[in-house]
């Protein structure tokens, strides 16, 4: 029984389940499944691959696309993307969990090439690569011609004629590069960068980039980034000349000038000659008529003044200088004869008037005055006189009531010891036995000697009056 | 017979230099703003840039020469010539 149960119940191990499972889904799911969704959960793994998983409305897959199938795809997956990938479902047997291992990936609703190209130039719009401001000027008239395209393609045909159609003076010089397949972009832009980086020997005005017309996947080498970068570093201005009118690639946009076609790379990048000679016509035209106008001018000013009468008659000046002297010489004499006369005329005024002064009559005048004054100047003598006279008489009298002398009327003396001269004034004036003088009214005189000297109350002998001298 | 002063110098001048010159020299004699003797030595040498630049325009070169690759100078000891035809 137990054997029976064990053959009927086959205990299978973990690793023999999952396996089981991968058999029957390998067995039985389509090699190959395509299926449309929503990317979510969008992984970039450091080894390259890629995990996500595609989701509708309901449901969730789990996928994976190795970094090989990756490589294939132009265009920047990322969340919420629509997608339609192909595929087959593979069970990973250590974890029984199935995925489908993605191989091929296509935006939904659009080419997958059309969204690359439309997210490379959104990429590039956002950094400036296309803006007006890094643009650089063509060369006006270039004369060295650098053509980066295929050597075997029409194109570099193309843009030679219709280059040396306009303009056959300027040299072409062919950079062969491949235009299109992988690689293609990487050899352009490393093309570019070697001629500008040996432009110096070069010297070349402008670059032509571009190839013929083409599927969106043959030009697509002219919407990669490491072009477009390369185009953009260029220190030669470069035109692009891609495919047909209608194709617009991301080089189109961030070269410095397009042209629609190679055909028409010409008409950007060189001038036509028939223009530039009539042009110079033009130029030579006015050059030599401005210089014959100027020429005119000047001969006919050289005429004016040969005509002027300087030049017709060269003693002119001097006649003309030697009448001027006359005219300075009559002038000369006129003003002399003026002065003279006006001279004249001056004393016989002075004279009339000198005349006209009558001294005598002045005289008698000034004798008047004369006698006026005199007698005026006498009576104030007189006055001033009498006046003087009478103050001296006056003085007179007040002196003689002062004088010494007089006092000699009223009974006083003047004594004077004789040995020395001077006036008694007391008793050590005199010694005893000095002889003294005494002068008294009317010059009488007496003279006496000194007995004794006594203070009063004793009787004196000689009478000693102060006076003082005269 | 005197342009030949100004050929050496001419002869220097790209296309477009030898035009702006020109163009220069005609609006100065125009504008009558360089003496007379001046713009007549200004007309010979005018002249002489006319000719010039007809002597470019005539050269029809309509060739093509190919530039070869050349390594980064890192790596170019014997560089290969610069142009071949």
């Amino acid at each position: 029984m137990q054997t029976q149960t064990q053959t009927r119940t086959k205990i299978y191990t973990v690793t023999q389940v999952n396996s089981l499972v991968k058999e029957v889904l390998d067995a039985h799911l389509p090699a190959r499944i395509t299926v449309k969704g929503e990317i979510s959960d969008w992984k970039e793994h450091g080894s390259g691959h890629r995990y996500f998983c595609l989701k509708d409305e309901e449901s969730v897959l789990p996928c994976a696309m190795w970094r090989t199938s990756f490589a294939g795809v132009k265009f920047k997956p990322a969340n919420g993307l629509a997608v339609v990938v192909s595929g087959n479902i593979d069970l990973y047997v250590p974890q029984g969990r199935y995925k489908l291992i993605v191989e091929e990936m296509m935006p939904a609703g659009m080419g997958a090439l059309q969204l690359a190209f439309e997210q490379m130039v959104k990429k590039l719009e956002a950094e400036g690569l296309f803006s007006d401001m890094h643009k650089k000027p063509l060369p006006k008239y270039p004369q060295r011609i650098g053509i980066l395209t295929s050597e075997s393609g029409a194109a570099v045909h193309d843009i030679a004629d219709s280059v040396h159609n306009r303009w056959p003076c300027t040299r072409l010089y062919l950079y062969p590069v491949p235009v299109q397949g992988p690689g293609a972009a990487e050899a352009i832009a490393a093309a570019i960068a070697d001629v500008n980086r040996r432009n110096d020997r070069l010297k070349l005005d402008v670059l032509i980039v571009g190839r013929g017309g083409g599927s969106l996947e043959d030009l697509w080498a002219f919407n990669e980034e490491i072009l477009a970068r390369s185009i953009y570093a260029s220190r030669i201005p470069i035109i692009s000349a891609v495919g047909h009118e209608v194709d617009v690639t991301v080089a189109d946009l961030v070269a410095d000038a397009r042209a629609s076609t190679p055909t028409k790379a010409g008409v950007v990048a060189v001038p036509n000659v028939d223009d530039v000679l009539s042009d110079l016509v033009h130029q030579e035209k006015r050059l030599t008529g401005s210089i014959r106008a100027r020429h005119d001018i000047s001969c006919e000013y050289l005429r004016t003044v040969l005509a002027s009468a300087v030049f017709r008659t060269p003693l002119l000046p001097v006649l003309n200088r030697e009448q001027h002297l006359d005219d300075l010489a009559w002038d000369l004499g006129d003003a002399m004869r003026t002065v003279f006369i006006r001279t004249q005329k001056l004393m016989q005024d002075y004279y009339e008037q000198v005349a006209r002064i009558e001294p005598h009559r002045l005289l008698g005048r000034m004798m008047v005055e004369l006698n006026e004054l005199k007698s005026r100047s006498l009576a104030a003598v007189t006055r001033v006189l009498s006046n003087r006279q009478l103050k001296i008489t006056a003085g007179e009298n007040r002196l003689a009531a002062l004088n010494p002398k007089s006092v000699l009327n009223r009974g006083y003396s003047i004594t004077m010891n004789k040995q020395t001269g001077r006036v008694v004034r007391t008793a050590e004036d005199v010694q005893t036995d000095d002889l003294l003088m005494t002068e008294l009214a009317n010059d009488n005189l007496i003279e006496s000697r000194v007995t004794n000297k006594l203070k009063r109350d004793l009787t004196a002998e000689t009478e000693t009056p102060d006076a003082s001298d005269d | 017979m005197s342009e030949r002063k100004y050929r050496d110098e001419i002869n220097k001048l790209t296309f477009e230099q030898a035009i702006h010159q020109l163009k220069d020299i005609v609006s100065k004699i125009e504008q009558g703003e360089i003496p007379l003797q001046d713009s007549l030595d200004q007309y010979e040498k005018g002249m002489a840039l006319i000719k010039h630049c007809r002597g470019i325009l005539q050269k029809a070169e309509k060739r093509i020469e190919k530039i070869s690759r050349e390594e980064p100078p890192e790596q170019e000891e014997d560089s290969a010539p610069l142009l071949k035809e």
